[in-house]
């Protein structure tokens, strides 16, 4: 994670409560980054979540993390904070490719979806080569 | 536009994989990030054909390199339908090096469900 990431999350971590890695609850919301170029998981991928302010229209960050080996990143926001809204994961999939010495079509990737009912669990995943993504709604 | 139709050095295609059928009348929009403001600066707005395609989205001389954002109504478009979305517009953001070639960008999605593909 840059440093600049890190200066984020401590921010966020000493006041809000919406990230908690360390709960034994799951997050009720979870992504998975494959990289399908090379057939392995997305791992070291720094994402942030952010919601949208339903008032002022703009985004406000929740989480900022970096997926694991698996290309998974737990705890990205408690049930708590989960309510109803617009979404968006932000995947930084140019220093990405970069860090493994590729270029890539894409500087980043924004999947932003709408939740209405909080109380299920959804599962945002991202395929992603350095030519093509996709993403759906998963379990 | 007429003018311009299937010399666009960027295109796009638009399928609605849900239903099998190419996405007619969806909204789109192409952006070009501005590097010094840093802000996204609207090149085009158009509809998709009845082939789910949008002819004209740029010149060949306004295409230079750099970011660009192509936006697509997915909310609208199934709302349309009378159907929910769950991705309420979807932004494709690449990065043009070189801007002599040509690029297709072709969005397939459903509504819970969408990818993309630098294509020919």
């Amino acid at each position: 994670m840059t440093t600049r990431l890190q200066h984020i999350r401590d921010h966020i971590l000493a006041e809000n409560k919406c990230m908690d890695m360390t709960s034994p609850l799951p997050s009720p919301l979870t992504t998975h980054v494959l990289n399908t170029g090379m057939g392995v998981p997305g791992a070291g991928m720094a994402l942030s979540l952010h919601r949208l302010d339903p008032v002022t229209s703009a985004w406000s960050l929740i989480t900022a993390g970096t997926t694991n080996d698996d290309g998974r990143c737990p705890g990205l926001i408690t049930r708590e904070c989960f309510t109803p809204g617009v979404y968006k994961i932000r995947f930084e999939s140019g220093q990405y490719w970069e860090g493994l010495g590729e270029t890539c079509f894409y500087p980043y990737i924004e999947i932003v979806f709408n939740i209405t009912d909080a109380a299920q669990k959804f599962h945002v995943p991202l395929l992603l080569s350095r030519f093509s993504y996709s993403t759906y709604r998963g379990s | 536009m007429t003018s311009l139709k299937d010399s666009s050095p960027l295109t796009t295609h638009v399928l609605n994989t849900g239903d099998g059928l190419p996405a007619a009348r969806m909204a789109l929009s192409l952006h070009r990030l501005d590097p010094q403001l840093v802000l996204w600066s609207l090149i085009t707005v158009g509809t998709t054909d009845s082939d789910g395609r949008c002819p004209g989205l740029i010149s060949r001389e306004a295409f230079t390199p750099g970011l660009y954002k192509m936006r697509f109504e997915t909310g609208q478009y199934w709302e349309s339908l009378g159907q929910t979305c769950f991705h309420p517009y979807v932004e494709v953001v690449f990065s043009i090096t070189e801007s002599d070639q040509r690029y297709h960008l072709p969005l397939l999605f459903s509504r819970y469900s969408y990818s993309t593909y630098k294509g020919s």
